[in-house]
């Protein structure tokens, strides 16, 4: 490593969750989270917000998370470490280096009703269980009414600054704790050893505006043109989420923290994770064409051999995937796309609205539209209604796995994939 | 036969007489000629079309636009 | 089972291209190719009843499928056989309607057809088996559709063993590695020369053949058609500026040319300035009166077809194509000029 390198790393102190409940104080020992619903419901003080309430999901429960919004995973520096989700609770600065504490099997879910966004449903045990990347962690879910006559930009602010701050909070009880594991996360820009391929993540960002769009640094990327950071600076939350649609197709802040094509990367021993790449996702086709193009010279000037290519949305986001891997295949850089498939009901259909037209290396995260049934539970927090049903939160239901959070996971989390059948 | 801007989604999607045009807003049309030079420009291109539609082929191809 | 068997006008021995506007008919008895099938698939099943229909007809009237279904059903049919239609596409469509409304209706059905006919990205609802290109190959293809048949009537799946060709079914499953490790195996099989591993195929589209040259074009008829939503000026058909489901028709009689004006443009794709400043734009009427006049071409269809091609589904566009070549065959139309937008 040069002296560039020295000191650019990111040392990561992971600190299990294995159980939660609340209590008295918050604090952490020994596995056990244990939550102050008065002292976190201080994080949520603003005109915007009439009331919060905090609950408990635990993997393995009888319970269901209806109406999530944005999870985190929480995460902190410690005091004079520089902080965290640089634009919303530290200051707008890239992160990344240093030490970070994070709870690992811990999440601050929101859940409620916000405009735009589209019901989801997270089951904590059951078959559809294993489709949610919420049902593996210890979840602090915060339900909230809106204050009469707020505006619910107002409330979606609130409930950001809110969850992210519980998140720091939650963390910070840790700091203390001998961590149960130590990471060290090296800096793409020291270069990597001799021989291994440089390999890097193109992930694209939903940025349709209001309660649509996702924050870097605090600062969406609409109308903008890529960029590259450090990925380190994801598990300091760099990358927040705003974006509320599409249940199954979502990148919740939490798996931008955790990032799995990067994780991916990282695991594996014959490649180098050289660079991640940040682009807007425009709606227009001759925008969606130059920040495709710009990306990929921007992965060739990183020196990259490949790029795995992710994205967020439906059926208009693949037009920017496929651009894309085209553009990079155009410039000798290997190009791989993760997307989720609409193929219909009965999969029969066309799965992909815009596939790329000359490369051709895809990964499926599954097909949208097919059914799940999802058995009665004991109880569900975020609501008490289904409303795509007409159903109490609690009964039988079956679903498109479409509504499942996290189900078809464009960063690559779930093991889901579609195949013909035999 | 086709007349398109878009050559290669005809070529892709197996068009087998294909004839350029010069924007897709305007297939059959140039507004950068005035009405008599586009009018002549629309006859030159009907021509390009009837000897694509008299020339056989065996496969997609891109046949001469009308000219400058 | 008992067993109803479509065929089009040709195979079932009413005419040719003579007798392609027929309408739907049906009779109780195996008739033509169906004669071998019903041999083939005897003694277990019988073929009740022959439906057919002219393959004009069929392309030009959607709803004959359902009624003939019905038709069948009455006569007792509880299992549905189309075909072979081979390369012909209009024969093709119809079969994919047929074995579509049986679908619909609850009846198991099977139609079987070349992989290229356009027919194939038609069929719902119901498996469809390779046949070979032309009528040459007859029997070796109601063989695979007799063998085929007997699987369905059996109550099997049929799989590409036995000549299932079309759209398969795509089920989720849950894979040993997660989305992002599948990402990275397939970036290490690229990175070291591979070039066929994905986990999703790419759509491959039709392979068109392409018709004979016009061996005289002064002597031809020619008709005009676009995708560029050429409308009379108010859009009296309501066409669709996005993802269009039907297709308009107008005439031309009496017109040398596409007035501003008189005519517009509803296509959202992009800006209609210049198409509502000069029609003749979208739709080259004038200079091909022009050329009309002078004896460049025979002379120009009474009508022009139009849609919009922003977004439309690829089997609708395909749907319209069979549609249009349908009705400028009946016409006795040779050639058409589409202008893209």
């Amino acid at each position: 490593m040069n002296e560039l390198g020295a000191g650019t790393g990111l040392r990561r102190l992971v600190h299990e969750v294995q159980s939660l409940e609340l209590g008295q104080s918050t604090a952490y020992e020994g596995g056990l989270l244990v939550v102050s619903e008065e002292d976190a419901s201080t994080f949520f003080r603003d005109p915007a917000l009439a009331e919060v309430r905090v609950g408990c999901a635990s993997p393995g429960e009888s319970a269901r998370i209806i109406n999530p919004l944005d999870a985190v995973q929480p995460c902190s520096k410690g005091p004079g470490g520089g902080g965290v989700f640089p634009g919303f609770v530290g200051a707008a600065l890239p992160p990344g280096r240093g030490e970070t504490h994070i709870l690992r099997g811990a999440a601050v879910v929101a859940a409620g009703h916000l405009p735009r966004a589209q019901e989801a449903v997270i089951d904590m045990s059951g078959p559809v269980a294993a489709l949610s990347p919420l049902a593996a962690t210890n979840n602090i879910v915060v339900e909230f009414e809106r204050a009469p006559d707020a505006a619910w930009e107002d409330v979606e602010s609130a409930l950001r600054r809110g969850v992210l701050r519980l998140a720091v909070h939650l963390a910070d009880a840790a700091l203390d704790a001998a961590p149960d594991a130590v990471e060290e996360l090296p800096d793409p820009t020291a270069g990597g050893p001799d021989g291994r391929a440089r390999v890097g993540v193109v992930t694209n960002l939903q940025t349709q505006g209001k309660f649509k769009d996702v924050f870097v640094y605090g600062r969406s990327l609409s109308g903008g043109l890529p960029t590259a950071i450090s990925p380190n600076e994801l598990d300091d939350g760099a990358v927040v989420s705003g974006q509320y649609g599409h249940p199954a197709l979502k990148n919740p802040t939490y798996l931008h923290q955790t990032h799995p094509v990067v994780a991916a990367i990282r695991e594996s021993e014959d490649m180098w994770l050289a660079a991640l790449v940040l682009c807007p996702e425009p709606v227009e086709q001759g925008a969606k064409e130059l920040v495709s193009a710009h990306a990929a010279r921007l992965c060739a000037a990183l020196g990259l051999d490949a790029a795995i290519v992710t994205k967020e949305g439906g059926g208009n986001a693949d037009a920017d995937v496929a651009l894309k891997m085209d553009r990079l295949d155009e410039l000798g850089i290997t190009a791989v796309g993760v997307f989720a498939e609409m193929a219909g009901r009965d999969g029969a259909g066309p799965p992909l609205v815009v596939p790329p037209s000359r490369a051709t290396a895809m990964v499926s995260a599954g097909n949208y539209d097919e059914l799940v049934t999802l058995p009665e539970c004991d109880r569900a927090l975020g609501g008490e209604r289904i409303a795509l049903l007409d159903l109490p939160a609690t009964d039988e239901l079956e679903l498109p796995v479409a509504a499942v959070y996290g189900a078809l996971n464009p960063l690559g989390w779930g093991r889901v994939t579609c195949s013909e059948a035999a | 036969m086709i007349l398109c801007n878009l050559v290669s989604i005809a070529q892709r999607v197996g068009a087998p007489r294909i004839v350029p045009t010069r924007g897709i807003p305007y297939p059959a049309g140039d507004p950068s000629l005035g009405p008599d030079g586009e009018r002549a420009w629309r006859r030159e291109l009907l021509g390009q079309a009837l000897t694509a539609l008299s020339t056989a082929v065996e496969e997609p191809t891109v046949f001469a636009g009308a000219s400058e | 089972m008992r067993i109803a068997h479509y065929l089009n006008q040709f195979f079932a021995g009413v005419g040719g291209e003579d007798a392609a506007d027929a309408g739907p008919e049906l009779r109780q008895e195996p008739v033509g190719p169906g004669r071998k099938l019903a041999a083939s698939l005897a003694p277990e099943h019988e073929v009740v009843a022959t439906i057919f229909c002219g393959d004009d007809h069929a392309s030009t009237h959607p709803e004959f499928a359902a009624a003939l279904v019905e038709q069948a059903r009455e006569a007792g049919a509880e299992l549905l056989i189309a075909g072979p239609a081979f390369t012909s596409g209009r024969y093709g469509l119809a079969c994919a309607r047929v074995v579509s409304a049986a679908a619909e209706a609850g009846m198991p059905a099977l139609a079987a057809m070349h992989p290229e006919n356009p027919g194939v990205a038609e069929v719902q609802g119901a498996p469809i088996v390779e046949s070979g290109a032309t009528a040459r190959e007859m029997r070796p293809s109601l063989e695979r559709l007799a063998a085929a048949a007997r699987r369905l009537a059996d109550g099997e799946e049929l799989t590409a063993e036995d000549g299932r060709i079309g759209a398969v079914a795509r089920r989720n499953r849950m894979a040993d590695l997660n989305a992002a490790q599948r990402a990275v195996a397939l970036v290490r099989d690229r990175l070291r020369g591979g070039s066929e591993a994905t986990e999703i195929p790419l759509p491959s589209f039709d392979q068109v053949t392409p018709a004979a040259p016009l061996a005289d074009p002064a002597a031809a008829l020619i008709a005009l058609v676009t995708e560029g939503g050429l409308v009379p000026a108010g859009n009296p058909d309501r066409l669709q500026s996005a993802r269009a489901t039907k297709w308009v028709r107008h005439s031309l009689e009496g017109r040398d040319s596409v007035a501003a004006g008189e005519f517009e443009s509803v296509h959202g794709g992009f800006s209609t300035q210049w198409a509502n400043a000069e029609p003749n734009r979208i739709l080259p009427l004038d200079v091909a009166r022009e050329m009309e006049r002078e004896g460049a071409i025979g002379k120009l269809h009474t009508e022009y077809f139009g849609t919009t091609g922003n977004g439309t589904t690829v089997a609708d566009a395909r749907r319209f194509g069979l549609e249009w070549a349908a009705e400028l065959r009946r016409a006795h139309i040779q050639a058409a000029i589409l202008t893209a937008t």
